[in-house]
């Protein structure tokens, strides 16, 4: 009986796959140039999924990715494909995002994988992003399949593209795929180049296991579960491995694979790509990038590290109501389990209370965040303003990490400050590199280089402080040049800078949470616009609020709030009085999204005015 | 029209509203329950034939009995003209008790009252004209898309004058092309033409109105605000230095010619409001509903939340909120004097004796002062 039993157990998956049936690839494309349609398209057409489970995007699993049409995290999915040689493949395919702040996603998926498709959009041809995850691929030794996608599209110059891609990444593109996610066309000549194309893994199924973690997530009744991809041994239920980074040891209570629903196995042996129920209740316990082997008699050579990821850009994140706090920190510390990229600390505000200092890998990164704390948590957010890490060097010769422009020291403390540069790549069309150059230049860009990659596009390279660019720069560079910029960035490392804080006063009262460090050159232009915008975005009290800017006590700017004169609804008869208190309570709600600093009442958009400044 | 909610124990109704929801033409800015309509439709036969029968289904029901204040509102209720105005004020006088001491209102427009009019409706019972004059300013008439010009506004008070002594007329501020000195002139004009009661209302774009479309086109500046403060605080100064007082927010009268049916509506009287459109308050010592006139209830409070209710509605007028209501207030809120001292403190409300009244400062800012009051009920 318990024989038998097994047998139907192991029928599943009796044995670990022969490796040389295996092909682990990612899709890489810049941002909308329709990875996520086409990955839906592969699982329908290896019958993965049925057409009529399908829904828009299915490896987008987030309510906001599906909203905002782009992918966040990374998916891997198993896909069972029988090749036109009449051999069945087992493809591990592993979707991920094409925005500039999610590249450390896309190095992660890379490392655990032989071969990456390069998705291209033929009428867009060939942008910064395509550059910036060509050269990832190319890095981690990744055979690069291209594909020209949307070719269905009356716009698709499928030649043009082409050469872009020869001219700019050293790519051959006479076997390109041509393909459209849309209709589904060429999406059969892509398997096919898959299975032939791109190598099969190799490891040693009789050494000790090591597997990398390339995600996790945590799951209320599981615990963590972490994504592995086996390079040697096996990974077996009901083993016990260890995390060599955390020291974490964990029982192996399941491991299965994704298609995209889990289904559990018994093993996944070398190349394999699945899912591993960890058991452990601390997401700090299973990091992303770290090494698993066996708890007894495992190796000692982790495999080779990720890129380490570092955030660039730092906010304050408090809860309206202070009786959220440890709700936000339960959160936090959920979201930051499978976002190595989010990191918090406390951080405490005269104005705002109690709350943390959140780093970000970008202000989408940001923004999706926030976004995920309070639809997934349910929690009403303020964030302030974004600032990046300043280096404080101080006149005793100690230097000083800031985070935070309330950590600044006084100005006699100080001996120099240094900001974060970063080294830009814009790729545009050659109309528009003068509309660039003075962009660039206003926001303290020094332009390096510029280089035809093609008659039709110019890149050019420019050192440009990260403060600035988190300053509404993309959207300007968008609009200047009618939307053909694309841009790719990366840390150029810190140059002194003369930076100076702005406080920004309120009734008198400077205000912690609303203070900036700025250029001093720009101290002025921007406190002045500062305080026009938060005089438009601060409703009128009963009283006068006078709004300043000021450097020390030195007062740059000033606009004041007029006191509100009147505000009632003269009529109230019989009729009016149920929709005069339904008005009484949405002006009530309308309060609850703002924050009461002294007796004035600021809404949460004041924290962000200081990123809409026009110059 | 039917009436269908009956609570047990219900207090008596003390108001009768009448609804008339036609006009020769919408003004720009209404959003009233009312259509534009031909004289001669079959409409308004029909409605007059549905009101009728609803007077006197209320009557046989005996809700009219406790009723002290008649008030027919619209629209406008002179548009259904002399034959049809008979019947439902003759209808009442048969269902109701409709003596001199009832307070009998009926909504004027300029451009359909005139002297014959007014001494009809004088022998009906009527016994208060509310004349809709909004402006004596022939340009501000127009930017509101009246239909009557300011001497027709003129001619009809002066008909109105001829019988009725009890005529209340209201005046708009924050028209479109309106300023301090031809508001003043509005006002002067409304006491020397003998109103005994005049309403002040600031202008307001309400969704869906003509208005709200030319504000979002940028075909016309949204209300100024600050404009309408200095009007307010101007019509208190000239209606008070004619011998006016303010009893609330929005109006005032000479003494003894305040609106009593109004009155009701800010102190928790129960009223019944017959008419298309038209909504009905009525209570008992647990619950207050608000249902229209098809009987759907559009609020349900409990007897808390009403008094919240009524010490809102009571600092809409200058007596305030006298001892008996506070007391009960103080039983029911555990924070109530501490919201007193709030109110005073923020310069919204005054003690007078026992009494606690609004400032002038709460009547401006009376958003402010409401919703600290209903914020009472949890």
């Amino acid at each position: 009986m318990r024989i038998i039993l097994r047998y139907i157990r192991y029928s599943k998956q009796v044995m670990s796959i022969d490796p040389q049936y295996i092909r682990n690839f990612s899709i890489i494309a810049h941002i909308d140039h329709g990875k996520s349609t086409l990955s839906d398209r592969v699982l329908e057409q290896t019958g993965t999924v049925a057409s009529r489970d399908m829904t828009e995007q299915l490896l987008d699993s987030m309510d906001i990715e599906r909203e905002r049409g782009i992918t966040i995290k990374s998916q891997a999915v198993r896909v069972d494909y029988v090749a036109d040689d009449g051999q069945t493949y087992h493809f591990n395919l592993i979707d991920t995002p094409g925005h500039v702040d999610f590249t450390y996603e896309v190095s992660r998926s890379l490392a655990a994988c032989e071969g990456a498709v390069l998705v291209v959009d033929a009428t867009q041809g060939v942008e910064a992003q395509t550059v910036a995850n060509a050269m990832m691929a190319m890095n981690a030794n990744l055979e690069i399949i291209p594909l020209i996608n949307k070719i269905d599209l009356p716009s698709a110059d499928t030649e043009r593209v082409r050469a872009e891609i020869e001219e700019a990444l050293a790519l051959p593109a006479d076997d390109a795929v041509l393909a459209s996610g849309k209709t589904g066309e060429g999406v059969h000549d892509l398997l096919e180049a898959v299975v032939y194309n791109i190598p099969s893994p190799v490891g040693d199924k009789t050494a000790p296991l090591r597997a990398l973690i390339f995600d996790s997530y945590f799951d209320a009744y599981r615990g963590v579960v972490a994504l592995v991809r086996v390079v040697d041994g096996q990974l077996k239920t009901g083993g016990r491995v260890r995390m060599m980074a955390t020291g974490a040891e964990a029982l192996v209570e399941e491991v299965g694979i994704r298609r995209p629903a889990e289904v559990p196995c018994e093993t996944l042996g070398v190349g394999e790509v699945g899912y591993f129920v960890t058991g452990l209740k601390d997401p700090a316990q299973v990091k992303v990038g770290d090494t698993i082997t066996l708890a007894t008699g495992g190796v000692e050579e982790p495999l080779p590290g990720y890129r380490d990821v570092k955030p660039m850009v730092f906010t304050g994140l408090f809860p309206i109501d202070s009786d959220d706090y440890e709700d936000l920190r339960d959160a936090l510390e959920k979201l930051a389990l499978n976002d190595p990229a989010l990191v918090y600390e406390p951080e405490t505000s005269h104005a705002l209370g109690f709350g943390f200092r959140v780093g970000f890998l970008g202000l989408l990164h940001m923004e999706v965040v926030k976004e995920r704390l309070e639809r997934e948590f349910d929690l009403d957010l303020l964030a302030t303003a974004p600032s990046v890490e300043y280096h404080v060097y101080k006149t005793d010769g100690s230097m000083l990490s800031l985070h935070s422009p309330q950590e600044m020291p006084d100005p006699g403390e100080i001996d120099h400050v240094e900001e974060p540069y970063l080294e830009a790549k814009i790729l545009i069309p050659p109309d528009y590199v003068g509309a660039v150059m003075d962009l660039t230049v206003a926001r303290r860009g020094s332009f390096k280089t510029m280089n035809y990659l093609s008659p039709t596009t110019v890149e050019m390279l420019w050192d440009i402080p990260l403060s600035e660019l988190i300053l509404d720069y993309f959207d300007k560079l968008k609009s200047s040049t009618k939307g053909y910029a694309s841009l790719d960035y990366e840390l150029a490392g810190y140059q002194t800078s003369n930076l100076v804080k702005l406080d920004i006063l309120l009734s008198g009262k400077p205000i912690d949470a609303l203070s900036f460090i700025v250029h001093r050159d720009k101290a002025y232009d921007r406190g002045r616009v500062l305080c026009e915008k938060l005089k438009a975005i601060i409703p009128r009290q009963m009283f006068e609020v006078p709004i300043q800017a000021a450097i020390g006590g030195r007062v740059l700017a000033r606009q004041t709030v007029g006191a509100k004169r009147k505000d009632v609804l003269a009529k109230c008869y019989g009729g009016d009085i149920t929709r005069k208190r339904k008005l009484l309570e949405k002006q009530k709600a309308g309060k609850k999204r703002m924050k009461a600093i002294g007796n004035v009442e600021v809404p949460q958009e004041a924290f962000m005015a200081i990123l809409k400044v026009d110059d | 029209m039917e009436h269908s909610l009956m609570l047990p124990n219900q207090e008596p109704y003390g108001a009768l509203y009448i609804h008339v929801p036609f006009c020769k033409q919408r003004c720009l800015y209404c959003d009233f329950a009312t259509q534009s309509i031909d004289y001669a439709s079959p409409e308004l036969r029909a409605y007059t034939d549905d009101m009728i029968l609803a007077i006197r289904r209320a009557g046989r029901n005996e809700l009219l009995g406790g009723v002290r204040t008649v008030y027919m509102g619209g629209g406008t209720p002179t548009f259904l003209g002399q034959k049809y105005l008979t019947e439902l004020f003759y209808t009442l006088s048969l269902t109701m008790h409709l003596t001199e001491d009832v307070e009998c209102s009926i909504e004027a427009n300029p451009d359909s009252l005139d002297g014959r009019m007014v001494r009809d409706l004088w022998a009906l019972g009527v016994n208060r004209l509310s004349i809709g004059v909004q402006s004596f300013n022939d340009a501000e008439l127009q930017a509101l898309g009246r239909i009557h010009t300011a001497k027709q506004a003129r001619d009809a008070l002066a008909a109105a004058k001829e019988r009725f002594e009890n005529v209340s007329v209201d005046l708009m501020c924050g028209i479109p092309g309106q300023n301090l000195e031809s508001f003043r002139r509005s006002l002067e004009e409304a006491i020397s033409l003998g109103a005994m009661h005049i309403s002040v209302y600031p202008l307001t774009i309400e969704e869906g109105t003509p208005f709200a479309n030319m504000v979002a086109a940028g075909e016309m500046p949204d209300v100024d605000s600050d404009f309408q403060a200095d009007c307010m605080e101007l019509a208190a100064e000239v209606l008070q230095a004619a011998g006016m007082q303010r009893y609330e927010v929005a109006s005032y009268a000479r003494p003894g010619f305040e609106c009593r049916h109004n009155i009701a509506y800010w102190t928790g009287v129960p009223y019944l409001g017959l008419g298309k459109g038209a909504i009905s308050m009525a209570q008992n010592s647990e619950a207050r509903f608000r249902f229209d006139s098809g009987g759907e209830v559009q609020e349900e409070l409990t007897a808390v939340e009403a008094l919240a209710e009524d010490l809102m509605l009571g600092m809409r007028m200058t007596v305030g909120i006298g001892p008996e209501l506070i007391d009960r207030a103080r039983q029911t809120f555990a924070s109530f004097d501490e919201v007193c001292d709030e109110l005073i403190e923020r310069g919204l409300a005054r003690w007078e004796g026992d009494r606690l009244v609004p400032t002038t400062q709460g009547w401006l800012c009376g958003n402010e002062l409401f919703a600290t009051l209903l914020d009472l009920a949890p």
